[in-house]
């Protein structure tokens, strides 16, 4: 177990910076693209070379360690800067392998988000960037687990990202990842079709061991590896048995993406919680992308902490969360599941 | 608390598809970086690489597979990855237990297929059957769905130093219980987008690169694959026990995307701390296979590391000026090589060197020779900074 202290986000949603705002930002051609405005933490001259996964890395990054002084920085993005990665790539095809610019192979490099972060804060620390396609954000997750064993009395960075980039769009397009048809985000948890809309975002946590002034307790982290719902059932339940013992989910985050390929395994995991527990989604706001469960990680200690989203994410107004269940599938062959805590 | 060892070798590289062929290339001095036969890009003949001379369809003859969509990165993973689970007599009932973890470093995915992507990422035509291979996941994932892995698997990206780091998060997972043993590693193969890239940034040599000489002008880039397996010593009594891993480090430099501090901050907090979890004084370090790039930039500064660490340091080589530059790998290569000196008591000399650089006077080792050899230190920085050091101790 350890404890959240600060947290930032970007995603497509003004409403998740003022949960006062009304409207609900729709998607477009089915892509969610994250709000482009919030980076007064880069240097401008820095901010000029950047594409948007390192944006988003650093805005969200940068905003907490200059505040606050960690020990390491450990980062989760299954694919990093994508758009300097095909840029490059147009490059070396349309100019015969001719001479070529490094700068955007330099930013394509999925490390690029964890060195720059290090670069800024001058932070010689533990420094490791997780790309494990839809549980890259876990494995940091799990990084920071035995890095807070390892060492009880430090505080580290941790973050998910990734972009939306014409790239990856249409390989996983081509993938079958998206929809075929255009739907709005705010019919997508009602969709009974295959693929889902494509989003892009970055959170970032300050965590460490001091349960004092924490946000709330990350008390366990598992991932699995397998399309057996079977499989799932019997890990879920010895989860929810190792970490919460007798205590109950008081709500249950689910990464629902309106895949209706997908859905079994959603409705598998809420079927093991009590019929009444409350269930929310976010997908429908963020988009899918493949570290979207730091995303939910960062709602779930805004929800434990006051009911600001309550109407925005449609939960109960009599509901009072002490213990938060997120699971997340990619893919339907990689499964997480998280418990987050009031402190 | 018992020590992790490492209970089986895997390994493909230029200079041999196995750790022995590997090892008599290394005692022979041989080089493995030669013209591109393999797949065609402008600087084929122009510049000299680490290509491993088996073709796509060798390894897949080779390794019975016939899926399209497996790409050259996947295959040379397949390779090492067979051949270190069946040198530690793994079952298939281990491999697939929930306590096996599976952690692969890797930089280049299925990029390797530069025209292929470039057709699917600009919808030039329908889907390539690589559309789901390209990410640096799809490799760990690949091996994961044919093996039926079902403990934490990762993937790890550090630039050069990714599989180093690959090492150390196993042997970190063992350590805190959350596997009771690891298959742990990394793979890259030759591909034009990081020849491309490397090219851009000026670095690659126009000839066999020259680790640690005063006139040294640059990499090699290579290809290969290696995984170790890493248990708890308790737990392989009556198996092959090659080392132990005894220290391991990861630090920042924090100085610039490209390019290492000139003081060497991040290389040198990365084998001090290493030497501190090994509990090892610098002169406990029999040999040093340093990250000896060829590059002007790195080896000034891993030299004044090392010389702000060891003042002297002991016998070091650079096996990249055996197998060229292998990246996502290459941590993972040279881990086994520092076992192999462990192993049989010797030391790999590096190549082409001729002339100390002026400012430390430092010349790496010349020629092979045995030697008690008790604790080797294997260094891996990458761009980003990202600097680990390992310590492999003999039993």
């Amino acid at each position: 177990m350890f404890y959240i202290h600060q947290s930032s986000c970007i995603t497509a949603q003004q409403a998740f910076v003022d949960p006062t705002t009304e409207t609900i930002t729709e998607s477009v051609e089915n892509k969610l693209y994250a709000l482009d405005t919030n980076y007064d933490s880069i240097p401008p001259n820095i901010l000029r070379r950047l594409g948007k996964a390192v944006k988003m890395g650093i805005a969200t990054g940068h905003a907490l360690i200059s505040k606050h002084p960690v020990d390491g920085i450990v980062i989760g993005t299954a694919n990093g800067g994508l758009e300097d990665c095909i840029k490059f790539l147009n490059q070396i095809i349309e100019f015969d392998e001719g001479r070529l610019t490094p700068t955007n192979f330099v930013q394509s490099t999925t490390n690029a988000i964890a060195g720059q972060l290090g670069i800024m804060s001058a932070n010689k620390g533990y420094n490791i960037t997780h790309v494990h396609r839809g549980l890259a954000f876990e494995n940091a997750l799990i990084d920071i687990e035995m890095l807070l064993q390892e060492n009880p009395s430090n505080t580290y960075l941790i973050g998910g990202v990734d972009e939306i980039s014409e790239y990856n769009y249409t390989i996983e397009d081509l993938a079958g990842a998206y929809k075929k048809e255009i739907i709005s985000n705010t019919h997508l948890l009602q969709s009974t079709t295959a693929g889902s809309i494509a989003g892009e975002g970055a959170a970032m946590f300050i965590v460490n061991n001091n349960k004092a002034g924490a946000r709330a307790a990350v008390k366990g982290i598992k991932t699995i590896h397998s399309s057996d719902p079977n499989d799932l059932a019997v890990q879920l339940a010895a989860f929810l048995q190792e970490h919460l013992q007798n205590e109950s989910v008081d709500l249950f985050i689910s990464g629902k993406n309106g895949d209706i390929r997908l859905d079994k395994y959603y409705e598998l995991s809420a079927s093991l919680l009590p019929s009444t527990t409350p269930v929310v989604y976010y997908k429908h706001l963020t988009g899918e992308f493949f570290t979207a469960s730091a995303v939910a990680l960062w709602l779930a200690c805004n929800v434990l902490e006051a009911d600001l989203f309550n109407r925005l994410l449609s939960i109960p107004p009599s509901s009072k969360a002490n213990n938060i269940l997120l699971y997340n599938t990619s893919k339907g062959n990689q499964h997480s599941f998280m418990v987050i805590s009031k402190v | 608390m018992s020590r992790i060892v490492v209970t089986g070798i895997g390994i493909i590289s230029a200079i041999g598809d196995s750790a022995e062929s590997n090892r008599l290339a290394l005692q022979k001095g041989l080089c493995g970086v030669t013209s591109i036969e393999l797949f065609s890009t402008r600087y084929a003949s122009l510049l000299p690489f680490g290509e491993i001379k088996l073709s796509n369809e060798i390894l897949k003859s080779q390794l019975k597979v016939t899926a399209k969509s497996v790409t050259r990165t996947s295959l040379l993973a397949q390779h090492a990855f067979e051949q270190a689970i069946k040198d530690s007599h793994l079952s298939t009932e281990e491999i697939t237990s929930y306590d096996t973890a599976f952690i692969n470093g890797n930089t280049v995915g299925g990029m390797c297929l530069t025209d292929e992507l470039y057709q699917d990422a600009n919808r030039k035509s329908t889907a390539s059957p690589f559309v789901t291979s390209y990410d640096l996941g799809s490799v760990t994932l690949y091996l994961q769905e044919l093996y039926n892995i079902h403990g934490i698997c990762n993937t790890i990206n550090t630039a050069c130093s990714s599989s180093a780091n690959a090492i150390m998060y196993g042997a970190r997972l063992i350590k805190q219980g959350k596997a009771k043993r690891a298959i742990v590693g990394g793979v890259d193969s030759l591909a034009k987008f990081t020849i491309n890239g490397f090219n851009a940034l000026h670095i690659l040599s126009g000839e066999k690169c020259k680790p640690f000489d005063q006139n040294r002008s640059g990499l090699n880039l290579g290809e290969g694959a290696a995984f170790l397996i890493l248990e708890r010593e308790e737990d392989s009594i009556n198996k092959k026990i090659y080392a132990s891993l005894s220290g391991y480090a990861n630090t920042n430099d924090a100085y610039h995307a490209s390019s290492l501090s000139d003081t060497g901050e991040g290389p040198y907090e990365a084998m001090a701390e290493a030497l501190r979890i090994a509990n090892l004084q610098a002169s406990d370090i029999s040999f040093i296979n340093a990250h000896g790039t060829g590059t002007e930039n790195n080896d000034l500064v891993e030299s004044v590391a090392m010389k702000r660490l060891f003042q002297s340091p002991p016998p070091f080589s650079s096996s990249k000026s055996n197998t060229g530059h292998t990246l996502g790998a290459a941590g993972a290569i040279e881990a086994i090589y520092s076992i192999l000196s462990l192993q049989h008591q010797e030391l790999y000399p590096s190549l082409n060197f001729q002339t100390p650089i002026d400012e430390t006077g430092f010349a790496p080792l010349q020629s092979f020779q045995k030697s008690t050899v008790k604790h080797v230190m294997s260094n891996s920085f990458g761009f980003a900074g990202n600097c680990s050091s390992l310590i492999f101790s003999a039993i």
